[in-house]
């Protein structure tokens, strides 16, 4: 068995920035070894230990979906020294990564289910790489109805433009934008996710909703579902911790006995409610 | 079973015998303290000692590991495996709690599908020379953990010290063929044998703590929020040393580490403790353990609760070192007397 602890070297290929703030850019990476893009087998929510050798690794979710093959793509907010350093990064330099890592979303389990999917801010980036999924002509008959409400300070903070405007296009998607004020040359909805997520009110026949954002935000989106009349089982939250290793060694990132590294990062809210409030 | 006898002055010539062929390590006395170390001189060796500061843990996983090196050619990078991984090792004049410990660590190391080969190798490659203690501390409690200062399950070869002389016994198959190759070993002689196992007897017997630690996860489990988490934690000053000398602990951090003004370094690993406030911290300044009372909790939970729920064993092996050294005195055999007196959750009584 290889070293676990070794990378895969990559290239990168584009890097785009996200927001009018400029502290949010995806980098697309290719691997240097044909072998490594295979071996790089993975699922919308899984997440990777990537890193600018000398510098440091860290562990980002995966914006890119399997269905978009050759390459893979990480976004990421410019907040310590590694990150920073990959705000500085040129097309063509080297980046170590590892993985995948992790559960992911059960794209098996949301199978014959109406989809909801609700995100703030930047951690919107494995909900990309899910919804991306979802649509591929390939995997989207297995799904019933997705909606998508997706909620961001201001019109400047949000992610992946192009490509949520392609989404509105499509008639077999839902999606709902929202801003927290009101913006000249703002059409979408305004006002907070879980306002929205009421006013929406996605039902939970045969449904499973998918909640990632800030702690609030989660927080009174879930309060709202549950007013819905939502089961703890049918929500699902991906959880972010501290990591070093990202194959449960470095020990940092447990909560209780388990492990968001491998056991995670996806838990429903009812394994959440087995385990500590320590997240 | 086939018993030798090793004489004490005759330590020089085991030394010279297997030091062509392993890398011998053996406690030794460094700035006054007991330490393993791969030595040269074995007249070093101290083997009437009681225990080591730092546990031989150490051999297996380093406080400072290479996981890997890297060389930066412009923007071309390579990256090479650690090496002398496959150097065969002898660690000499093991405890039993440190080498019960050391399957602690292999089990840990091994979970999962990212198994760590560097540690699962290097406890492949070494073999176990061990000594009972005759004389336990008083701060040692290894018969409430499933051991025994007499424990030699997990050795390979088990030494007894009968005052002049060692009784020597092969355990497992690597030990066994070990004292055949040391062919001038003495037969032992039956009453050397007795003697023995009257030193065991009266060890045992020295062991005063005793902690019944049966199902403690199912009490811990329901007490998560207990009030008891405070009272233990309030002196803690949160240094880490109890985490840093344990033998099972296995935390680590990770970072790259620049030669200065070359173009080369290395990714390694620092053990790390989940005591510091630093070591859940996340960059956005979000803390999931940023209080002294969640982080001594988990210290307590992870070694008798997490660890057997996850692996069906206690994740501590009674060496009594965070007893020991913890510098304001807090007492792990204490806290656990403590959690044993928690009353059990009632029902709570519903009525219609």
């Amino acid at each position: 068995m290889p070293n676990p602890y070794i990378p895969m070297l990559t290239k990168i290929k584009t890097v785009v920035s996200e927001n009018k703030v400029n502290d949010i850019k995806t980098l697309e990476l290719v691997f240097k070894k044909e072998e490594d893009l295979k071996s790089f087998d993975y699922n919308p929510g899984q997440f990777a230990e990537i890193s600018l050798i000398g510098k440091g690794e860290c562990p980002i979710g995966i914006a890119s979906s399997p269905t978009e093959e050759g390459s893979i793509k990480f976004t990421i907010k410019k907040m310590g020294t590694v990150t920073t350093g990959f705000h500085n990064v040129e097309i063509g330099d080297t980046v170590g990564v590892r993985g995948p890592l992790g559960n992911g979303w059960p794209i098996e389990e949301m199978k014959g289910k109406n989809i909801v999917i609700i995100g703030g801010g930047f951690a919107f980036s494995t909900l990309r790489s899910l919804v991306v999924y979802f649509l591929d002509e390939r995997y989207r008959n297995n799904y019933k109805d997705i909606t998508v409400i997706y909620g961001n300070r201001d019109s400047g903070e949000v992610l992946y433009r192009d490509i949520l405007e392609e989404w509105e296009k499509r008639d077999d998607i839902n999606v709902v934008l929202t801003i927290d004020r009101e913006e000249e040359g703002w059409t979408r909805e305004v006002g907070f996710v879980a306002a929205v997520v009421k006013k929406v009110a996605p039902s939970p026949d045969n449904a499973i909703a998918v909640v990632c954002g800030p702690p609030i935000m989660i927080r009174t989106a879930v309060a709202e579902l549950v007013n819905l009349g939502w089961k703890d089982e049918q929500i699902l939250n991906s959880l972010e911790m501290r990591m070093k290793c990202g194959v449960g060694k470095c020990g940092r990132c447990n909560i209780g006995n388990k492990f968001v590294c491998i056991d995670g990062p996806v838990f429903s809210l009812a394994e959440l409610k087995k385990i500590p409030n320590e997240y | 079973m086939e018993y030798k006898i090793l004489k004490k002055d005759q330590i020089i010539k085991l030394y010279n015998d297997l030091t062509k062929d392993y890398n011998f390590f053996a406690p030794i006395k460094e700035k006054r303290n007991i330490v393993f170390r791969k030595i040269t001189n074995p007249e070093e060796i101290v083997l009437d000692y009681l225990n080591s500061k730092v546990p031989p843990k150490e051999i297996l996983f380093p406080e400072k590991d290479i996981l890997f090196e890297y060389k930066i050619n412009d923007n071309e990078i390579e990256l090479e495996e650690p090496k002398n991984l496959n150097e065969q090792n002898i660690i000499f004049g093991i405890r039993p709690c440190d080498a019960h410990s050391f399957v602690l660590l292999v089990n840990f190391f091994s979970q999962g599908d990212f198994k760590d080969e560097i540690i699962i190798n290097r406890r492949k490659n070494t073999i176990l020379i061990g000594i009972g203690c005759n004389t336990p501390k008083s701060t040692c409690f290894c018969t409430s953990v499933e051991g025994n200062p007499f424990q030699k399950d997990y050795m390979d070869v088990f030494l007894v010290d009968l005052q002049n002389e060692y009784l020597v016994e092969g355990i497992s198959d690597k030990g066994k063929d070990l004292i055949k190759k040391l062919s001038w070993l003495a037969d032992a002689k039956e009453m050397d044998i007795e003697k023995a196992q009257e030193l065991k007897k009266q060890a045992e017997e020295s062991i005063t703590t005793k902690l019944d630690l049966k199902d403690i996860d199912k009490i811990l489990d329901p007490n998560f929020d207990h009030p008891i988490w405070k009272e233990v934690s309030e002196t803690c000053i949160g240094c880490g040393t109890c985490s840093f000398l344990c033998p099972t602990c296995t935390c680590f951090d990770v970072i790259d580490e620049n030669v200065p003004n070359k173009n080369r370094g290395r990714r390694i690993r620092i053990w790390d403790t989940c005591q510091s406030c630093l070591y859940t911290l996340h960059t956005s300044g979000h803390n999931p353990r940023n209080s002294c009372i969640q982080r001594v909790r988990n210290r307590i939970l992870h070694k008798f609760c997490y660890y057997p729920e996850n692996y069906g064993m206690l994740g501590c092996v009674g060496c009594g070192r965070c007893v020991q050294l913890c510098p304001v005195n807090n007492d792990l055999r204490t806290i656990i007397e403590k959690i044993k007196k928690i009353e059990p959750k009632r029902e709570e009584k519903v009525s219609a």
